[in-house]
């Protein structure tokens, strides 16, 4: 009798990856829900024994779905895998019943060694692993996949920045010993001059400071933006533990701690996950007490296209938000697209 | 297996004498080492100074500042970095033109970096000093001739 497991990510390359790690002689039926309201009716409708679980998903997310396996009673272990690895996530998630917390990107042994610890699957001495799994044909035949593996690059960009993305909100919940919430990161090819429509998390009409930083590494060069909005000053000095009157300079401190923070983690992030290196230049004041316009609009239209990923960082119950903008440049699109299906291989 | 030494040696040639400040310091601050362009510019012999507290050796750097500055460094295994503009300067030297240039002193970009031991831990800092003195002139003078120009309008 295979047993029944539920992998529930709102993205697919995650959903694939995750059934790739699982042993190859494990056998089970793979179920997929895309949120968490789906996946409380695979739940109780198909009672699978384990679910894997992710945090960062739309319509339900992983602590909803955890609340509601709570208050309706059902019976299942759950793995929580995710991107966001704050000690707090990690802590809540433990407190509403999670057994196990597995950070992405996922890696067979870790797994197998996690599946083992919980009595789930005991791994065989003599396994012989192969390539096609049966949890894999389950899932051609589910999804429907016509060739060999065809991913979705949009979907591989918004795993890669899911994962930075929990890696930066880590570090900065690590200095400010505050919880950070992550909307999910957006992932979007857009022309220069309409950069301002990729910044969705700063309203029109908010007074902010940016600060950009470029980079360059394996062929992929782009720069990171960082907009701070500035009502956020006075709660970042207090969490920081900053004492005395916030000036001018001070501004300037606190802003460029932040950034180097949330930019640097961002770009190791992304340069661990592509196995790659990526070469700082030193972060520049763009503009302060400006709108966000008046920050983006002398920017030189050398290349018509750029690859934009936006993740929007607010500190819980503060009113601390900032938004972080990664751009590439156009010629940097093929070197990525690369990168990206080496990490699907 | 002579050649891989040469190498090294070429390398560390070049880190000696490259126009520009190489620190590094433990998480106590003192210094393990010191390169040429530091020896010159705050002369201070490396000799003198590895196995030295920073602090004791240059009492007018900011030692709080830089000690909370790079306590995330150490702590989050992160780069941090401060340009002219947020602070002229980290050590008060002479402009690289003390007869024909503008500056009273030299503009600095720092970046500072952390270095891992065997186990990963961050133990030690890396402290990169770029002298930016041209560009921050550039940028001072420029400010000043719009602002000169808004007053006229």
């Amino acid at each position: 009798m295979p047993t029944k497991i539920l992998i529930t990510d709102d993205s697919s390359f995650a959903r694939k990856q995750m059934t790739r790690a699982l042993p190859p002689d494990w056998d089970v039926e793979v179920l997929n829900a895309a949120d968490g309201k789906e996946a409380i009716e695979i739940l109780l409708n198909s009672a699978p024994k384990v679910m894997f679980l992710d945090l960062n998903m739309p319509v339900m997310d992983g602590y909803e779905t955890l609340e509601a396996i709570i208050k309706q009673d059902i019976e299942v272990v759950v793995i929580v895998v995710s991107g966001d690895i704050q000690a707090l996530a990690v802590q809540r998630v433990t407190e509403m019943g999670a057994v196990e917390f597995i950070k992405k990107p996922i890696k067979n042994e870790e797994l197998s060694k996690v599946l083992h610890r919980h009595g789930i699957f005991e791994l065989n001495a003599s396994v012989i692993s192969s390539k096609s799994t049966k949890a894999l044909n389950q899932l051609a035949s589910a999804e429907v996949m016509p060739d060999a593996i065809k991913i979705d690059m949009q979907e591989g960009y918004q795993e890669i920045a899911n994962v930075a993305m929990g890696r930066a909100a880590d570090l900065l919940a690590k200095l400010l010993n505050s919880f950070v919430v992550m909307p999910i990161p957006v992932v979007n090819m857009i022309e220069v001059s309409e950069l301002r429509m990729a910044i969705q998390q700063v309203d029109d009409n908010d007074m902010v400071s940016g600060v950009c930083q470029g980079f360059i590494g394996a062929g992929i060069a782009g720069e990171a933006l960082l907009i701070f909005n500035e009502s956020s000053y006075e709660d970042i000095a207090k969490l920081m533990k900053y004492v005395g009157e916030i000036d001018e300079v001070v501004e300037v401190e606190l802003l460029m701690d932040i950034a180097n923070i949330l930019i640097g983690a961002c770009l190791k992030g992304i340069a661990e996950q592509l196995d790659i290196n990526f070469s700082q230049g030193h972060p520049i004041v763009l503009g302060r007490h400006v709108k966000v316009d008046d920050l983006l609009g002398r920017s030189a239209n050398r290349w018509s296209k750029t690859l934009t990923i936006e993740m929007g960082f607010k500190i819980e119950d503060k009113n601390i938000n900032c938004d972080l903008l990664l751009l590439f440049t156009e010629d940097s699109i093929e070197s990525f697209n690369e990168l990206v299906s080496y990490l699907i291989e | 297996m002579s050649d891989d030494l040469t190498e090294l040696d070429r390398l560390m040639s070049m880190m000696r004498s490259i126009d520009l400040g190489l620190i590094v310091v433990d998480e106590n601050f003192t210094v393990k080492v010191w390169n040429d362009f530091m020896t010159n510019h705050s002369g201070v012999r490396g000799e003198h100074l590895i196995g030295n507290n920073l602090f004791e050796k240059f009492n007018d750097l900011p030692k709080e500042w830089l000690s909370n500055k790079t306590k995330s460094v150490f702590m989050l295994n992160n780069k941090a970095f401060t340009t002219w503009e947020q602070r002229p300067y980290l050590f008060k030297f002479k402009s690289y033109r003390p007869i024909t240039g503008a500056a009273d002193f030299m503009y600095q970009n720092v970046t500072f970096l952390p270095l891992s031991s065997a186990d990963g831990t961050v133990d030690h800092l890396g402290i990169i000093i770029y002298d930016v003195t041209d560009v921050a002139l550039g940028k001072i003078m420029l400010n000043e001739a719009n602002l000169a120009l808004e007053k006229l309008k």
